[in-house]
Order: C-alpha cells, then structure tokens, then sequence
C-alpha cells in the first residue's frame, strides 16, 4: 500500500506513511491494510486506491470516466458509496458513464453530449432513462428494435458445433442456419467468448466436432478458420481488434490482404477499393481511409473491424459484445447492420450482456452458464426473467435443457 | 471499376504535385531532412568544401554499408517490437569463418552462400528461443550474442586470420564505375527491402504484428514464422556483412564488428524507427544512416578524437529524440 507517497526530506519515514496511509483507508471504511500491496487487491480496491490518490491532494472535483468498466456488481456498490461520502465531503463529481442505471442511481444533474456537441442539461430527478436516450440517439431503443429491418428468410444450416470441449466449455452442441441471427446470452464466465474462441482456432479445442456447410472442418488457427469463411469480432476492440497506429484502410484490409497481391505487391488500387466500399457501406465516420484507426471514437472503430470482416464474404460472423462501450448512436446502427447480414445470409451469432440488445436484435438465442448451454428461446418468447432463470441455472438447482 | 475510380478522385481532391508538396511537409521525414541538411552544411563550413567532395562521399557510403545491411535487419526487427542483439557478434563470426574457408582453398562464390546460410541458422536459433521458448528478444539475442562472439574467437584460436584470396579481396575493395562493390551490394539489398516493406504482404505483416500482436492473430497473422523469416533475414545479412568487413580489412578479425547492432539500432531510431513497433520505414532508416555515418565521417574531418567521437554518437541519439518527442508532442496538442 506504499502507493500512497509522502516523502520526508531525504529517506522516507514508512511508519508515518503507513499511519497516514491507513488514516485515509479507515476514513474510506475499507477492509484492508496499508501494508497490503496493491496487486494483491482486487480490482475494485485497486480503483479505490487511485481515489484515495486523488483525495490525498485535497481536490475539489474528481472526474470518473467509465470507472465501472471492470467491476462486479459488489464492488460498484462499494465504490459508489465511496463517492456518496465524497460528495458528502463537498466534493464535485463529475461522472462519465454509458450505464443509464449508474446515472440515475448517483447523480443529481445530467449533461447529454452527442458527436461532440452538448445537447441537454437535464435534472435527474426530473428526467428517465428514455428522455436521455431519446436524446442521445432523437430516438427511443425500443423503437429502434420495434424498426429494424428483419431478415425472415433463413437459408440451411450453415455451422453445425457437436459436443464441443474447451477451457472452461463443457460439451456445447448448436446449429445455425444462413441467414439467422443467434443470440448468446449468459453471464460473464459462462464460456460464451471461450466457446467461439475454439470455434475460431484462437484457443485449442480439445474435443468436438465443427461442421461447415455440411462438412467436418478442422480449425487449429485463425487462419484456417478465415479460409473456411469463419469471422470474428473479439470483445475487446482496443486490445484484440483494432491496430491503433495503423490506417482504417491497412485495418479493413486485414483479412484479406492475401486476395489482394499482383505479383508479389499488394495491389493499391484494389486495397483502396476495398476500404472505400467498407467506408461507404457501414457508414464510417472518418474524412478519408489513411487516417489512423485509434483517432476514430469506438462507433466508427467497431464499424471499421466489420468492415474487414465484412471484406472477406464471410459465411459465418460471430460478434463478441459488438456494442460494448459504444455510443447509442453508433449502437442503432449496428443492430441494423447486423440484420442487413442476416439479409445476405449470413449466419450470425451474437454474444451480448446486454439483455435487451440480445432480445431487441436475435432471432433465436441460446443461454449458456458454467459451459453448457441451458436454454433455448426465440425472440418471441424471451423475457429477461426467462433468460437470466437459465444463465443461473446452477445456482437455481441445475434446472437443465 | 470506372465508378470507383471516380470516387477516389472526388474523394482526394489535391491529388498530384500539390498532394506531394503537402504529404512531404506532413511527413515525418522532413525533420530528419533538414537535421541531415544542418549536419551537411555545418561540415562542409568547417572543413572547407571537402565534405561534400566525391572521394569523402564514397567514404561515407563505404563506411555505411556494413552497418547498412545489419539496419535493414533491425528495422523490420524493431517495427516488430523485436530487438536483435547478436548482428555484431554474427558479423565477426561469420568473417572469421570466411576467412578460414577461403584458405582452404574454397572458392567466395561457395564461401558466401554458406556463411550467410549459418547466418540463416543462427538467426533460426534466435526465433527459436524467441518463439519457442519465449524468451525476451533482447534476452535471446543477448546469450546469442555472447555465444557467436566467443565462437568468433574459438575457431580461430584467439588469432586473425589473415587472407590473401584475390577474388575475395576485390569483393571489398574493388570498384564497378567508380563505386566501391559493397556499397553497390548494400544499395541493391536496401532498394529490395524497401519494396519489402512498404509493399509487399510481408512487410505490412510487420507492422500490424507490432502495431498489435493479439488483433494481428485474430485476423489470421502468423507471426511465430514472420520473427523467424525476420532473424533469419538479420543474421544472413549480419553474415554478409561480416564477408565484408573480412574482406575489406583482408583478415578474418574475431574481434571486428563490435556493437555493430548498437549503431543499427541507433540509425533506425534516428530515421524514426520506433522501439515500442508499429511505426517506422526503411527511408526513414537510410536518412539515419546518413545522419549518423556522416555525423561520424565529419568528426574524423576534423580530427576529433575517436573516443568523442563516441560520446558525440550518443547526445546525437538524445537530440535526435528530443526533437522528435517535442514535435509528436506539438501535433498532438493540435
């Protein structure tokens, strides 16, 4: 807990450091010790640590940006009553999040902002959770959903999964036809990601059999996953989708660049091609194709690694969180696309947290919890109550498919 | 196709002369330019016009091709995120070797091949532990480094081996219309590698491997046999470079090429190579190569002694990076 410095002229006096350091701690009510090293905690303490940082210089406000990114939904209770005492204290908080929940649960006022611009300022106790998005978007989510432009013919099954085992996978069997959009619904840890991770060649299958178009494949790397016209969008774009340095056109290119060398050299002309029509065709926001993907907001960065995928005719996209950390905007317009691929019959899968995107955009969606799958329900029987019954399946006394 | 083509154009409307005039005032080259400007002029001030003479200038070029050949090497290495420590090591290695063939009596158009194919195998040895064991490159190459410097010396019993291989002695200090044979080597080799990297499949590899190693697999990236193509392609023109140095110096020295890499290294960071992958060109390098040789070259001008000539290498090195880091960081803020 030596993260907490004070020098004193010279050498540091650790006693009176650990005596402050531990003052703040017990100021915060929290169960640990100053000694304890800061690795050891747990993410959310780790985060309180960086608060107790900032309370040390004695601030007047302290800005959080998505401080609730990575925490369980105990630890979003601690932190928040940590910032209830901060607010207590006479601190200003300005509070960055896309959880409409989070808004109401700790705010007083709200200030929408869209592509940059201000758009509101709105007391939240006079306001609810679809004034704000109806701001955000000039729409609301449920009619986004009710307004999307389905797919209503599904062709023959395009990806058959049998008895699959991986790292935390235990025997998973789906199918998925053309031209369906299918829905993975389930708790963090479930094995969703894991379960197309094998599927993929990004981590080893250890047991199982994958069929495509009516064969028996055999993935052991991307690449010949990419060959057999798998795609992937990971869940983590900044770390395992995009090249941040690189330009939207070289990211778009990505997959294909194989497809688009003329003897020996990659053919310009063609690539420019390629990343125009992906520009045009997911509407992405950038003023030309040789900018640098990480300057673009997460929307459009999303929006470019379907595009890539999209430029390798893919006859099975698997989506990952396709809309974690987006804005609203770009959100709407994913789901559309979405359905626009399930239109060329493409087979969709989606993993998602979120319930209501899960319910508003799959035809048919599969809940899986500790590696199996434990429910099936089509989009027009699917409640969250429903869903959330099976994704806790094991707690509820193993109520099986 | 037509259709497209129109697009493009509407969509870059500056294109043509105008299009380059910006692009090279954007470019990140154009510091390094004038900086390699400001080097030329301030020499050629102070030693009277004979900076820029044609002999001085061969000079130059000669003294750059060894350490050429090994940036190339580095380069692609760096833009990885990679390092390879072993090149100097690999060089007198491979030099000394030569040596020793060439006095048995083997002819250099056997000889090279066969010393840059050992190259190829060292550097297969780097990948190895890199890919395989998963060791730090900087760790790897740092044991492999040790290793080839202490060969160097075994199989020459501490001793230089001194040639008298007519062909192979041409190979270093013969001329084709004027120019020293190395230097045409490395002009070759370098243009080659340019095309590499700028546009081939392979090149870009390189920068998306560095740029994001994870997104870069995803998408289907092999990069275990890239790093093992790009130190295999380091140590067989650290071992090409090594035939050189023997050459030129008509001995295989055990010692020779000692921080061979540490000056590749230093001419790609110059050229704005970054160390941290991702960003880089070979262009870039060749003007830090300049930078550095000529920096270098002109100290010997005007008699600096070697010694500062050294310590002078280095606070060119943090200039160099300053400049760079308050320029990024001036474009940032806008």
């Amino acid at each position: 807990m030596e993260d907490i410095p004070t020098g004193k002229g010279g050498l540091i006096d650790f006693k009176a450091l650990n005596r402050q350091a531990q003052e703040i701690i017990d100021e915060f009510k929290l169960p640990f010790k100053s000694t304890a090293r800061a690795r050891d905690l747990s993410v959310a303490y780790q985060q309180m640590i960086e608060i107790m940082k900032a309370y040390r210089r004695k601030p007047k406000i302290i800005a959080f940006d998505e401080p609730t990114a990575s925490l369980s939904d105990a630890e979003i209770e601690t932190l928040f009553g940590i910032i209830h005492s901060l607010k207590q204290k006479g601190i200003i908080i300005l509070y960055v999040s896309h959880r409409m929940k989070e808004i109401f649960q700790i705010t007083d006022e709200v200030v929408v902002l869209k592509d940059g611009k201000f758009v509101e300022h709105l007391r939240t106790a006079e306001t609810d959770e679809h004034a704000i998005i109806r701001r955000m978007v000039g729409r609301d989510l449920g009619d986004i959903f009710n307004n999307l432009s389905r797919n209503d013919k599904k062709g023959d099954v395009v990806l058959e999964v049998r008895h699959l085992i991986a790292d935390n996978v235990k025997d998973v069997s789906f199918t998925l036809r053309a031209g369906e959009v299918l829905g993975f619904a389930g708790l963090v840890g479930a094995g969703r990601t894991e379960t197309m991770r094998a599927i993929f060649g990004a981590d080893a299958l250890k047991s199982g059999e994958v069929w495509l178009k009516g064969e028996a494949v055999r993935v052991q790397y991307p690449e010949d996953a990419i060959r057999l016209g798998l795609a992937l969008c990971p869940e983590d774009r900044k770390d395992q989708g995009i090249v941040a340095r690189q330009s939207v056109k070289n990211n778009i290119s990505m997959a294909i660049l194989p497809s688009l060398v003329r003897h020996g050299l990659i053919d310009k002309k063609a690539e420019a091609e390629v990343a125009n029509k992906g520009k045009r065709d997911l509407n992405i926001r950038t003023p030309d194709i040789d900018k640098r993907l990480g300057e673009l907001s997460g929307g459009n960065q999303q929006k470019t690694i379907l595009a890539r995928w999209l430029a390798s005719r893919p006859a099975v996209l698997i989506l990952d969180e396709p809309t974690k950390g987006i804005d609203v905007g770009s959100k709407s317009e994913i789901y559309q696309i979405i359905c626009d691929l399930s239109k060329q019959q493409i087979g969709v899968i989606v993993i998602s947290s979120e319930l209501t995107e899960i319910m508003g955009v799959c035809d048919r969606i599969l809940v899986m919890c500790e590696g199996r799958i434990t429910g099936e329900i089509s989009r027009e029987d699917a409640t969250e109550h429903t869903i959330l019954t099976y994704a806790m399946a094991d707690m509820l006394g193993g109520r099986q498919q | 196709m037509t259709q497209t083509k129109q697009t493009l154009k509407q969509e870059n409307p500056n294109a043509g002369l105008s299009a380059i005039v910006t692009r090279f005032f954007k470019s990140e080259k154009l510091g390094l330019l004038l900086a390699l400007l400001l080097i030329i002029l301030v020499f050629q001030a102070l030693t009277g016009g004979k900076y820029l003479s044609q002999a001085n200038l061969i000079n130059i070029m000669i003294a750059m091709a060894v350490v050429g050949l090994v940036t190339i090497g580095e380069s692609f290495l760096l833009i990885t995120g990679k390092v390879d420590l072993s090149p100097g090591s690999v060089a007198a290695f491979s030099g000394v070797l030569a040596a020793i063939l060439l006095n048995q009596g083997l002819s250099m158009y056997l000889v090279i091949p066969i010393v840059m194919l050992l190259g190829m195998g060292i550097g297969a040895l780097n990948a190895f532990l890199v890919n395989k064991l998963k060791l730090e490159a900087f760790i790897a190459t740092l044991a492999t480094m040790s290793i080839f410097r202490g060969m160097a010396y075994i199989i020459c019993g501490g001793k230089a081996v001194f040639l008298n291989d007519k062909s192979f002695l041409t190979f270093g200090a013969g001329r084709l219309f004027g120019i020293p044979i190395p230097v045409i080597i490395f002009v070759i080799i370098f243009a080659f590698f340019m095309v590499v990297l700028s546009r081939t499949r392979f090149g870009r590899n390189v920068y998306m491997i560095g740029g994001n190693a994870v997104a870069s697999r995803l998408t289907g990236i092999n990069s275990n046999k890239l790093l093992l193509k790009l130190f295999m392609m380091t140590s067989a023109l650290a071992a090409l470079g090594g035939c050189i140095m023997s050459a030129r110096m008509s001995s295989g020295q055990p010692m020779s090429s000692e921080g061979l890499e540490f000056d590749a290294v230093t001419a790609a960071v110059l050229g704005g190579v970054a160390m941290g992958g991702g960003i880089g060109s070979l262009g870039g390098a060749l003007i830090g190569l300049f930078i550095m040789q000529g920096f270098n070259n002109g100290l010997m001008m005007l008699n600096v002694p070697s010694f500062w000539q050294t310590v002078s290498r280095g606070l060119l090195l943090i200039a160099a990076l300053s400049f760079d880091f308050l320029r990024n960081r001036r474009s940032k803020l806008k």
